[in-house]
C-alpha cells in the first residue's frame, strides 16, 4: 500500500545576501494514512521549512534543490503551480503557529474559512457557511453562526487557533501539518487545543505532523518522533522508543533538559552546551558535533547517514545518524 | 460616527479663522494700501495725491483699526459675500463660481485616475519586486515626481502636439472634450508618484504578513490572494495619502492653468497674485484651506470603513 | 574549526550601522547616479561662478536668443546674455535657497518636535496642532501671499535704512528677496522635521531598553546621545535630501510665478517663466534651464530614495 507521504533527500536553501542558508539537508522520511508524527528540534534546525517544502509553500528567497515529495503517490516537487494549489487545502491542511497574525484582520471569519473550500469544491457560499459552523462547533466554539460574521480581533487567541484547526480541517484533507500551534498560546489553552487535537484525529482518522521544539508536549500524543538538527534528521522511532532507549546524544539531552516531577529541588536544569549551528558556512561532519560530549575523531569529519539501529526489525525500524554506539547510555525519563 | 465628524468640524473652526486672521493681517499690514495701489497701477502715476487718496479711504472705511477691519470681513464672508476684486470690480463671488467648476472638474478626474492607475502600477511593481518591471516602475515614479509641473507641462505638451499630433490643449471645452487629455496628464502625473510609490510599499509589508502565507496555504490561486488578501489591507495607507494628493493636484492647477488656458481657481490664482488682489487672494487662500481640511476629514472618516480593526477603536473612544 | 562551528554568525563579521547602510546605498545604481549629480551640482554652485566665461547679467543686444554654439554654449536669451552662465549662477540660488531653508527648518522642526516629544500632556498637544494646521495649509499659496505682502514694507523698511545709512541698495533688495524665500518656504517645511523628531524621541521613550537604562539611573543627556540621536540620525538623513531637492523646486515655482527671486537675478524658475514666453520660437531659452531643473530634482528623488532604502533596510524577500 503506498504510504500517504514519502519525502526522499530533500535539500532546501535560502537565497542570502552573500551566499545561501542551508535550512534543509537530505531529508527523508514516510508517514502512514492516520498516523501521527512528531517533529522536534530547536529553533532552526529547519523542522518548519522541511515541512513547508512539502508543499512547496516557501518565501520567494528559498528554492527546493534537491529531493522529491510524494503525496498519496503524486510527485509534489516537480508538479504544476496549479496541481499544488489544488492539493494545498484540499489533502493537505495547515495550522500555522500564531493565531493572532496568521488569519486575515480584515475579512469576517466566515470569509476566511470558506475561501478554500469553496474555490476547491465549488460549492455554494451558503452551504459552505453552514459547513464551516459544523466544524467550528467542533472544534468547540459556541454560538459558532455568530462568530462566522465576526472579525479576528474580536476573539481570543485560543479561540483564533481552534478557528485556524477548523479552516485546516474543512476541506477533510489526508494530512494535516501542524506548525507549532500552541507555542504561542499560554500553558492551559495549550492543554485544551492537544485535547481537541487528540479527539479530532480519533473522530476524521486523520494523519498529523506537530511540529514543536517542545519534547515533553508530545508525550501521549503521536505515534511517532523525529527529532531534527542542523537541517538533518539525527533520529527517528516510534515514541515509546525515543523516550525509553534514545539513541542520538541531542534527544538525549534534550530528554535530560525536562524537568519532571523527580528533580531533586534545587538541583541545576541540565542544559546543552553550545551554540546552534551555522547553517550559512555549514561545518564537515556530524552538525550535532561541536556540543556532542560523546563525540570521537570520525564524527567532525563525516556527516553521519540516517540508518536502521543495528537489530532493529520492521517497516519503519529505530533509525539514527550517529557514529557512536548509544545504546545503554540513554536516560530513562 | 456623527460625533466623531463634530468634534473634527469643531476643531477645524479656530484653524481656519486662525488662517483668516493670519492672511488678512499679512495683507493688511504688508502690502499696504489697496487704494494707493490702485492709483499706482492708473496709468502715469500722477494720481498719487494724498488728500484724495485719504478722503477715498475714508469713506470705504479703510482707516477703521484692524480688527474692526477683519470683523467686517468676517461678517462678509459669513454671509457669503467676499467683496469686489480690486482690479476689475467685478463680484468675487462671481469669478469663484465661474472658477470653480473648472478646477473641480479637472482635479476630481485627476485624482480618480491618479488613484487608479498609481495603486495599479504600484502593485505590479511590489509583486514583482527587482525584478525589471519593479525598477522601471520605480524609475517612472521618481521621474515623474522629480519634475516640476511647469517643466513637465511644456515639455509634454511639444511631444504631444508636435510628434503625436494631438489637439493644441489651449482652452476649456469642458470635461469631455480632446482638449483636456494633455491638462489631466500634466496635472496628474506628478502626484501619481506619491501613489505609485505608497501602493507599493504597502503590498510589499503585506506581503509578508502571516495571514497572507495561510491564504496560499488554503490552495486558492495567486489572482486571487491578491485581489482578496492583498488590496484591502493597502488601501488604508494609501488613502492616507489622498490628502497630500489633493494639495498636490491644486498647487499644480496654480502654476499650469495659466498655461494651459483653463479659466480655474489656479489661473485665478495667480492673477491675483501678479497684481495683488486682495480679495481675490484672500478669498482663495480660505477655499483652499476648506478643500484640503475637507479631504483630511473625509480621509480619516474613511479609515474604520476600511480597516475592521480602526472600527473597533473607533467605538472603544466613542 | 570547531571554533567557527560555534560562532554565532551575527558575530562573525561585525558591521556599524553606518557601514552597512554605507555598503547598500553605494549598490544602489540609481542613488550613486543621483549622489554624483548632486556632488556636481554643490560643485558648480560654489565654483562654477568664478569659472563663466560671461557675466551672467552682461547683455549683448546684438546677439539675442541665438541658438547653442561655440560661443555660447546653451545659446543666449531674448537680452543677449549667455544662458550658460546664467543657469550656473542659477545653481547657486538653488543651492542657497535649498540650504538656508532646510537648515532653518530643521532648527525650527527638531526645536519643536523635541519640545513635543519630551514634554508630553498639553504642550505636545498644542505642537501636535500646530503642525497639523501647518500641513493642511495650501502650502503654495501661503508662501506666496507671505512673500506678496511682506515684501513691501520690507523694500520700504530697507530703502529707510539705506537713506540712513548709505548701504548698497541693489544688495539689499536681493537679500529681501531671498530671505523672504526661505524663511516662508521653512515655515511650510518644518513640520516634516518636527515630526520626525517627534516621533523618535516618542517612540525611544518607551523602549524597553531606555526605561531599563533610566531605571539603572542613566542620564537624560546620556540617554538622548546613544540612543535618541543615533536612531533619529536615519530619518533625518533622508528628510535633508528630500527637502534639499522639493526646497529647489519650490524655489523655482516661486520664481516661476513672479514671486520670490526676481530677475536679472538668475534663477532656473525664472528663467523658465522668460522661455515660456518664446518657446515656440527659441526653444533652447526654456530647454536648458527646464532639463537642467529637471535633472537636478530628478537626482535628488533617486539620492534620498536610495538613503531611504540603505538606512530602512526592509526583508529582502
Amino acid at each position: 500500500m503506498t504510504k500517504l507521504l514519502e519525502v526522499n533527500n530533500l535539500h532546501t536553501r535560502f537565497k542570502v545576501r552573500n551566499g545561501y542558508l542551508h535550512a534543509v539537508n537530505g531529508v527523508s522520511f514516510s508517514l502512514d494514512k492516520g498516523e501521527m508524527l512528531g517533529v522536534v528540534g530547536e529553533s532552526g534546525c529547519g523542522k518548519s521549512v522541511s515541512m513547508m517544502s512539502l508543499i512547496r509553500l516557501l518565501p520567494p528567497a528559498a528554492q527546493i534543490t534537491e529531493g522529491e515529495v510524494f503525496i498519496d503517490g503524486e510527485d509534489i516537487t516537480n508538479a504544476s503551480v496549479s496541481r499544488v494549489n489544488a492539493i494545498r487545502g484540499s489533502k493537505v491542511g495547515m495550522i500555522f503557529q500564531d493565531p493572532m497574525t496568521s488569519l486575515n484582520p480584515f475579512m469576517k471569519i466566515g470569509d476566511q474559512i470558506i475561501e478554500g473550500i469553496v474555490y476547491h469544491k465549488k460549492i455554494a457560499r451558503a452551504d459552505a457557511l453552514s459547513q464551516a459552523a459544523k466544524y467550528l462547533k467542533m472544534v468547540g466554539i459556541s454560538n459558532a453562526e455568530h462568530r462566522l460574521g465576526e472579525y479576528p480581533h474580536q476573539l481570543s487567541g485560543g479561540m483564533r487557533q481552534r478557528v485556524m484547526i477548523a479552516m485546516a480541517l474543512l476541506n477533510e484533507p489526508s494530512l494535516v501539518i501542524a506548525d507549532e500551534p500552541t507555542t504561542a498560546l499560554d500553558v492551559t489553552i495549550q492543554a485544551q487545543i492537544v485535547e481537541l487535537v487528540k479527539g479530532l484525529r480519533e473522530k476524521l482518522n486523520m494523519s498529523i505532523i506537530w511540529i514543536t521544539h517542545d519534547l515533553s508536549l508530545l508525550a501521549g500524543m503521536v505515534d511517532r518522533i523525529m527529532v531534527m538538527y542542523g537541517g538533518y534528521i539525527v533520529e527517528e522511532a516510534v515514541i515509546d522508543d525515543i523516550y525509553k532507549s534514545p539513541l542520538h546524544p541531542y534527544t538525549i539531552g534534550l530528554l535530560k533538559s525536562i524537568p519532571s516531577l523527580k528533580t531533586e529541588a534545587g538541583s541545576r536544569l541540565p542544559s546543552i552546551p553550545g551554540a546552534p549551528p551555522n547553517l550559512f558556512t555549514p561545518p564537515t561532519g556530524c552538525p550535532f558535533s561541536p556540543r556532542c560530549t560523546y563525540k570521537v575523531d570520525r564524527c567532525q569529519s563525516e556527516v553521519p547517514a540516517l540508518a536502521a539501529v543495528p537489530g532493529a526489525g520492521g517497516d519503519r525500524p529505530h533509525r539514527v545518524a550517529c557514529w557512536v554506539d548509544m545504546r545503554g547510555r540513554g536516560v530513562e525519563q | 460616527m456623527g460625533r466623531y465628524i463634530l468634534n473634527r468640524l469643531v476643531r477645524w473652526i479656530p484653524s481656519v479663522f486662525i488662517l483668516l486672521l493670519l492672511v488678512y493681517a499679512l495683507v493688511f499690514f504688508g502690502a499696504g494700501d489697496p487704494i494707493k495701489l490702485i492709483f499706482l497701477q492708473a496709468p502715469g502715476d500722477v494720481a498719487y495725491d494724498p488728500a484724495r487718496i485719504d478722503a477715498i479711504r475714508e469713506a470705504a472705511g479703510l482707516n477703521r483699526p484692524f480688527l474692526l477691519q477683519f470683523w467686517d470681513y468676517v461678517l462678509n464672508v459669513a454671509q457669503g459675500n467676499f467683496g469686489n476684486s480690486l482690479v476689475s470690480g467685478r463680484s468675487v463671488n462671481a469669478m469663484i463660481s465661474a472658477a470653480v467648476p473648472v478646477t473641480l472638474k479637472i482635479g476630481l478626474t485627476a485624482i480618480v485616475l491618479v488613484s487608479v492607475v498609481g495603486i495599479l502600477l504600484g502593485v505590479i511593481a511590489a509583486l514583482n519586486q527587482n525584478k525589471w518591471l519593479d525598477n522601471l516602475i520605480v524609475g517612472f515614479a521618481l521621474v515623474i515626481w522629480g519634475i516640476p509641473v511647469f517643466v513637465a507641462g511644456p515639455l509634454i505638451t511639444v511631444f504631444l502636439v508636435l510628434v503625436l499630433d494631438f489637439d493644441v490643449p489651449y482652452g476649456w471645452g469642458g470635461l469631455f472634450s480632446t482638449k483636456v487629455i494633455v491638462p489631466l496628464l500634466v496635472i496628474g502625473l506628478n502626484p501619481m508618484a506619491l501613489i505609485i510609490r505608497q501602493a507599493r510599499a504597502g503590498v510589499l509589508e503585506v506581503l509578508s504578513e502571516d495571514y497572507v502565507r495561510t491564504a496560499r496555504a488554503k490552495g486558492i490561486p495567486n489572482y486571487q490572494v491578491v485581489m482578496r488578501h492583498i488590496m484591502r489591507p493597502v488601501l488604508t495607507p494609501v488613502v492616507s495619502q489622498i490628502g497630500l494628493l489633493v494639495i498636490a493636484t491644486l498647487n499644480n492647477s496654480i502654476l499650469i492653468e495659466k498655461v494651459f488656458g483653463l479659466p480655474g481657481l489656479g489661473r485665478m490664482t495667480e492673477t491675483a497674485i501678479k497684481s495683488s488682489d486682495y480679495p481675490v487672494i484672500m478669498a482663495i487662500v480660505l477655499i483652499f484651506s476648506i478643500v484640503v481640511m475637507a479631504s483630511n476629514l473625509l480621509v480619516d472618516i474613511s479609515y474604520p470603513l476600511l480597516d475592521p480593526r480602526a472600527a473597533a477603536k473607533k467605538t472603544e473612544d466613542e | 574549526m570547531t571554533d567557527q562551528a560555534l560562532l554565532l554568525p551575527q558575530e562573525e563579521k561585525q558591521f556599524s550601522l553606518a557601514k552597512d547602510a554605507f555598503i547598500r546605498l553605494v549598490a544602489n545604481r540609481l542613488a550613486i547616479v543621483g549622489m554624483v549629480l548632486v556632488v556636481f551640482l554643490f560643485f558648480v554652485a560654489i565654483f562654477g561662478p568664478y569659472l563663466t566665461p560671461y557675466d551672467f547679467l552682461s547683455q549683448d543686444l546684438m546677439s539675442r536668443n541665438q541658438a547653442p554654439s561655440w560661443l555660447h554654449w546653451f545659446g543666449t536669451d531674448d537680452l543677449g546674455r549667455d544662458i550658460m552662465s546664467r543657469v550656473i549662477y542659477g545653481s547657486r540660488t538653488a543651492v542657497i535657497v535649498g540650504f538656508s531653508t532646510v537648515s532653518f527648518s530643521l532648527v525650527i522642526g527638531i526645536f519643536l518636535g523635541a519640545l513635543g516629544g519630551y514634554f508630553g500632556g498639553k504642550i505636545d498637544a498644542f505642537i501636535v496642532w500646530l503642525i497639523d494646521i501647518t500641513m493642511s495649509i495650501p502650502s503654495l499659496l501661503l508662501v506666496i501671499v507671505i512673500n506678496v505682502s511682506l515684501k513691501p514694507p520690507l523694500v520700504n523698511w530697507m530703502d529707510a535704512q539705506y537713506v540712513a545709512t548709505g548701504n548698497q541698495i541693489y544688495r539689499n533688495t536681493i537679500w529681501v528677496d531671498f530671505v523672504l524665500v526661505f524663511g516662508s518656504l521653512a515655515l511650510i517645511k518644518w513640520p516634516k522635521a518636527a515630526r520626525i523628531i517627534r516621533g523618535q524621541i516618542l517612540s525611544i521613550r518607551n523602549k524597553n531598553y531606555v526605561v531599563a537604562a533610566e531605571a539603572l539611573g542613566v542620564p537624560t543627556s546620556r540617554i538622548v546621545r546613544r540612543y535618541v540621536i543615533p536612531n533619529a540620525i536615519g530619518p533625518i538623513i533622508v528628510y535633508i535630501s528630500a527637502a534639499l531637492g522639493e526646497a529647489m523646486v519650490l524655489e523655482s515655482s516661486f520664481s516661476f510665478l513672479g514671486v520670490g527671486v526676481r530677475p536679472p537675478i538668475p534663477s532656473w524658475g525664472n528663467m523658465i517663466s522668460d522661455g515660456l514666453r518664446i518657446w515656440q520660437m527659441y526653444p533652447h531659452v526654456l530647454a536648458a534651464p527646464a532639463a537642467v531643473l529637471a535633472i537636478v530634482t530628478i537626482a535628488f528623488s533617486f539620492l534620498g530614495d536610495g538613503l531611504n532604502d540603505a538606512l530602512n533596510p526592509r526583508q529582502w524577500k
